[in-house]
């Protein structure tokens, strides 16, 4: 009897892979717009989770860019901790695809221009893209050239990366601290000092394990890079300047006193440790975000200038597969979102109506954002019960300068972006690529010399002194020297074709 | 079945219990030495359950009392958000669910019987090309053409992409367990039964269903066990090959969920302030145990269906007759 | 020599005739290999490729530079590549011989239960930690070992020693994480002796019992011999794994914590952080096909010797 019911249970189930299998083999018929033009599809491969409303906003995008221009999407998402695997899956195998996104720290951008995955697009910017092309800095294009060839389209957003000390508003307060005034690590002694004599629940600088000290240097292949305003473009391992030096004997001695939680080298950030100050990368208004995610107050300020790096500068791009059916029509799809306030609000935000309301602005904020760049007459009110069902990273499907803000943020925060961005300054280094290929074996030894004792050293856990030697050690075993050289080289050859 | 044959059934199973039972006190360990047994398997069990135990009990824990106490095995207050946010976060459990059954009921059944045909041929003696056939499983134990080459055989020459084969096919054979249950076979059935079989005109086929699968349950059962896991807990061919949400298997549905936690708090320092928004809109601690909950429950069940075959085999005398 | 190739041939025809029946059972499983297995085998070229993309991926491979061994290099040319080697082989060894010698003595023991349904309560539970990812068992662990707010730390300190910072400290993780291997596989492994010990014949133990032997001997002179086919068997498999190590368990548990790397760090661990800076798929064939190729010698070596000493149970 049982042997039966289970044979039924297979019989079903095979039936219905069967049927399942014959409808997906159904053919497609050419569709047309209201035009007269062919649709044509085109995959999407973009990273984040899937929401459950991804098929309902879908929907409603192709509706539009349908008539607009003729094109049909089919995006795939796939999630934070699988895309890179997957990408390369998808890239290698020259498997079916049009757009992807890439960017410096997930598919990695260059890598893939280097090893010929994306299309060239500088005709296509002159063409198709001519209207966003014109309308970003040009400084992220500058960033996206590989070679001298542009392979990716930047979402407009901070272009540098900017280290800030983030310190929490309760203690600066109480012990008025001229938080402002304080950039350099060395700055921030006294004031540790003053929170472990007289807070001693809090941890004056609390660290975790993802923790970089100061550094002031474009790691172009960690740990090797050219220093922040060495315009000699000389070629130097981190761990052989004095500033660095200097830092860790700092973070050493503040280890020592007690400043910072014994754990730091491999603590995860613990959101109910009380700590005075710690270190973030930021952009204008992180302070809301940090505020948001710890559940208090904090203030923030720079330790050092914003500097622009090819890494700060490639944080997302879109590109196009060398072998798309349709590149033009994939660029005309990449324009329209980076032009089109509506459909780039859809994409980011959901439905009107559905997903969220348009708030107008007060006078007050009408106000503020007279004459700035980037204002739009409208806030975005998120409808809290659909609110999780469509929630996508905002740089994954085009820039941030066309999306209207949320009604929690301040009116003129992309204007306040701009304004960051025009104050950043490029790194001397900013523009080079070094390709590795020379090189890779060396290359390979870095990751595993600098996750032994990277952490250890900049949170001050152990003794500069005794293992800086013994790192460098190790990295020279491995060839650092062959890439130290074989940078210097191709950044002189760079330096003159400049 | 009337009742009364159901009760003279009952009734004769009962017997044969208490005579089993009579027979089973021959020969059986002392007293005090089980009680030795007992304790020492007792201790090992529960390092192996507290452990689970843990989980579920971090999985109803309010995620504020979790931040401010770290884990404990009594929390200061109980929660259900997690598995609210997890049923509530839209994607369809019951329907993914749905399809890890199916493809795990299916690919259990397809490999048994496609290992148990390779491993008793494998088995027989007599078989001239055995070492062969036994070398061809041998090589790709070790050998495999990467994730690439995998991803092109399965998309372009089967044209596997988005069928629920994909998630069948790839894993219902292995040259592991292949070896395994040919040994079993290799050891529970004597030779002498196979051959008087033969002697008797049986066909090799009848020969494998009707003495060799009866005979070699717990031997089955085992690898019946190993497939049913391993479909359960398999995700990685969802994500290579399922783009079509309405394959989505249980397991890369959750699986997924803990890859980007994870892979979110490791690299929110190279997003910078991007990365503490992904995080933010990501479940957190409770939630990743709660995943734990929903899709291992179930399957701990499969352990109990597959030890009712482990029963002391049938002696060679009762297949003889 | 015509006359050897045509009788050989006849021969082959007869074969093929007498053995049609097997032959028929075996396609089935010989197809299966020849399309997930055999076939994908051509990825393996790309180990000694510089791979670089030009159109199909076919198209790729053959437009790419042949660089013959130089995908393989990065593995020797860390300095610590032979305490990477020593750490993967010394750990890989344990495993074996602990993975063979647990779950004897656990099916044994659970075989002998007076009471057979807490038999199979031991047995479930005993099975759970399988369904517990390296990840996850991580967190566990973690709340043992947290220097803050760990249960160790806290039992020490209770007695009035010091917490320790089980995360820095390298001296306790070759037991950890020997510990811990076991306690996830020894449920999976106990299985397979406990079916083997199930299938043996019945009779032979009643006969022994006739004949006055005690408990131990039979285990000795029964129910040994008869799992040796399956110990031998899982050790010649278990030995072409020396070369590979179980990514989550040197990774996820010891949280990827530098100062534990000198003991931690194995193969895997090793592959995984090189290419991370990379991405070179080049390299990474270049590593499984070395880790593949040692253990195709080992397991041939293994099957040699044990070939010499008891035939009956080699692989082939």
């Amino acid at each position: 009897m049982k042997f039966k019911y289970a044979k039924r249970v297979v019989a079903l189930g095979m039936a219905a892979m069967l049927s399942a299998g014959m409808l997906a083999g159904c053919g497609k018929k050419a569709e047309t717009n209201e035009k007269g033009e062919e649709i044509v599809e085109l995959t999407w491969y973009q990273v984040g989770d899937s929401q459950s409303d991804d098929e309902l906003v879908l929907e409603e995008v192709n509706k539009y860019i349908a008539e607009e221009i003729g094109v049909k999407l089919n995006v795939i998402k796939v999630g934070w901790g699988d895309y890179n695997q997957k990408m390369q899956v998808v890239i290698n195998t020259g498997d079916q695809w049009d757009m992807c996104f890439t960017c410096s720290w997930t598919n990695d951008y260059l890598q893939n221009a280097q090893k010929g995955a994306f299309l060239e697009l500088d005709d296509l910017l002159q063409n198709e893209g001519k209207e966003m092309y014109d309308s970003i800095d040009p400084r992220f294009w500058e960033a996206a050239k590989v070679g001298g060839k542009t392979y990716g389209v930047p979402s407009e957003k901070e272009i540098g990366s900017c280290p800030m000390w983030v310190f929490t508003k309760e203690y600066v307060d109480k012990y008025d601290i001229p938080y402002e005034d304080l950039h350099t690590l060395e700055d921030l002694e006294p004031y540790l000092q003053l929170i472990k004599e007289n807070e001693p629940d809090v941890v004056p600088m609390y660290l975790t394990k993802d923790y970089t000290a100061p550094t002031y240097m474009d790691k172009i292949q960690d740990p090797i890079g050219i220093e922040y305003g060495d315009d000699s473009l000389t070629v130097k391992n981190v761990f052989e300047t004095d500033r660095m030096m200097e830092t860790l004997h700092t973070m050493r001695k503040y280890y020592e006193a007690g400043y910072i939680n014994k754990d730091a080298a491999t603590a995860s950030d613990d959101k109910s440790v009380k700590r005075f100050v710690t270190k973030g990368d930021g952009q204008p208004y992180a302070e809301l975000i940090w505020g948001k995610d710890l559940g208090y107050e904090v203030v923030a300020t720079q330790i050092m200038d914003t500097q622009i790096t090819n890494g700060s500068a490639r944080g997302a791009l879109t590109a196009i597969n060398k072998n798309s059916e349709h590149p033009e029509k994939a660029m005309e799809l990449i324009n329209l979102i980076n032009t089109d306030e509506y459909l780039r609000n859809l994409l980011n935000y959901g439905i009107e109506g559905t997903h969220w309301e348009k708030v107008e602005l007060t006078e007050e904020e009408k106000q503020e954002a007279s004459d700035k760049p980037y204002t739009y007459d409208f806030k975005v009110k998120l409808n809290e019960e659909k609110k999780k069902d469509y929630s996508v990273p905002y740089y994954v499907q085009g820039g941030l300068f066309n999306t209207y803000v949320l009604d929690n943020e301040p009116v003129d925060k992309w204007a306040e972006f701009k304004e960051f961005n025009d104050a950043s300054q490029e790194a001397p280094s900013f523009g080079f690529d070094f390709n590795l290929e020379p090189v890779s074996t060396q290359v390979a030894g870095f990751r595993n010399v600098l996750d032994e004792f990277g952490k250890s050293l900049y949170t001050g856990s152990v003794d500069p002194d005794e293992y800086v030697p013994q790192l460098l050690k190790k990295l020279e075993a491995t060839g650092v020297q062959d890439v130290i050289d074989e940078m210097q080289k191709q950044i002189d050859e760079w330096k003159t074709n400049k | 079945m009337s009742f009364a044959e159901r009760r003279k059934e009952r009734a004769k199973e009962k017997q044969l219990q208490k005579l089993e039972e009579q027979q089973c006190e021959w020969n059986k360990i002392k007293k005090p030495t089980n009680v030795l047994f007992n304790i020492i398997l007792s201790v090992l069990s529960l390092l192996c359950v507290i452990p689970f135990i843990f989980v579920i009990i971090i999985s109803f824990t309010d995620e504020q009392s979790l931040t401010m106490n770290g884990y404990r095995f009594i929390p200061e207050k109980w929660s259900l958000y997690a598995y609210e946010y997890i049923v509530s976060a839209g994607q369809n459990i019951l329907k993914s669910y749905g399809v890890t059954i199916l493809v795990t009921v299916v690919g259990t059944l397809l490999g048994l019987l496609l290992i148990g045909t390779y491993a008793y041929a494998l088995s027989r003696k007599t078989y001239a090309f055995r070492s062969f056939f036994t070398k061809v499983i041998t090589v790709p134990m070790l050998f495999s053409g990467g994730m690439i080459a995998n991803y092109l055989v399965m998309t372009k020459v089967l044209m596997l992409k988005n069928s629920v084969w994909a998630l069948i096919l790839p894993l219902c054979m292995n040259s592991f367990n292949v070896i395994v249950l040919r040994t079993f076979f290799k050891t529970s059935i004597p030779d002498a039964v196979v051959e008087s079989a033969k002697i008797d005109g049986a066909s090799e086929w009848k020969l494998f269903f009707k003495i060799v699968i009866p005979m070699a349950m717990p031997g089955l059962a085992t690898i019946g066990l190993f497939l049913t896991l391993g479909y359960w807990n398999d995700w990685f061919n969802a994500l290579m090959y399922i783009d079509d949400k309405s394959w989505v298997p249980l397991q890369f549905l959750m699986i997924q969920i803990q890859n980007s936690i994870d892979w979110l708090a490791s690299n929110k320092s190279m997003m910078g302030v991007e990365g503490i928004q992904a995080a933010a809109n990501l479940p957190k601690e409770t939630i990743k145990m709660a995943i734990v909950v929903i899709s291992t429950l179930p399957i701990i069940f499969a352990y109990p269906f597959f030890q009712r075959y482990f029963v002391n085999g049938l002696t060679v005398g009762a297949v003889k007759e | 020599m015509k006359r050897k190739d045509k009788a050989k041939q006849v021969g082959f025809v007869t074969r093929l005739k007498t053995n049609k029946e097997l032959l028929l059972l075996s396609a089935p499983g010989a197809v299966w290999f020849f399309l997930f297995a055999y076939l994908p085998l051509f990825g393996i070229l790309v180990a000694f490729k510089r791979y670089r993309l030009s159109g199909g991926f076919f198209e790729s491979l053959i437009t790419s530079e042949f660089v013959g061994f130089d995908n393989f290099k990065f593995l020797f040319s860390s300095g610590d590549a032979w305490i990477i080697l020593r750490n993967t082989i010394l750990y890989n060894l344990t495993f074996i011989i602990l993975g063979v010698v647990i779950p004897v003595i656990l099916a044994l023991l659970l075989n002998e239960l007076r009471n057979k349904g807490m038999a199979k309560v031991y047995q479930s539970s005993m099975f759970l930690p399988y369904f517990l990812s390296w990840v996850v068992a991580s967190y566990c662990v973690f709340a043992f070992l947290n220097p803050e707010k760990g249960y160790f730390n806290a039992v020490l300190q209770q007695f009035g020693h010091e917490g320790i910072s089980w995360y820095t400290e390298k001296s306790f993780w070759p037991f950890i994480i020997i510990f811990m291997s076991q306690w996830k596989g020894m449920g999976y492994n106990t299985v397979m002796y406990l079916a083997s010990i199930c299938g043996i014949d019945k009779t032979y133990y009643e006969a022994a019992v006739l004949d006055g032997a005690t408990k131990w001997q039979q285990i000795k002179y029964i129910t040994i011999p008869l799992l040796k086919p399956m110990i031998t068997i899982l050790l010649i498999m278990a030995v072409g794994g020396i070369f590979k190590a179980d990514f989550g368990l040197f990774y996820q548990l010891p949280m990827n914590s530098g100062p534990l790397y000198p003991v931690t760090n194995v193969l895997d661990t090793y592959i995984f952080r090189a290419l991370q800076t990379n991405g070179e798929i080049g390299m990474s064939s270049a590593a499984a096909l070395f880790q593949s190729v040692v253990g195709f010698i080992m397991i041939m070596g293994a099957n040699k010797l044990v070939s010499k000493i008891d035939a009956d149970n080699a692989l082939f």
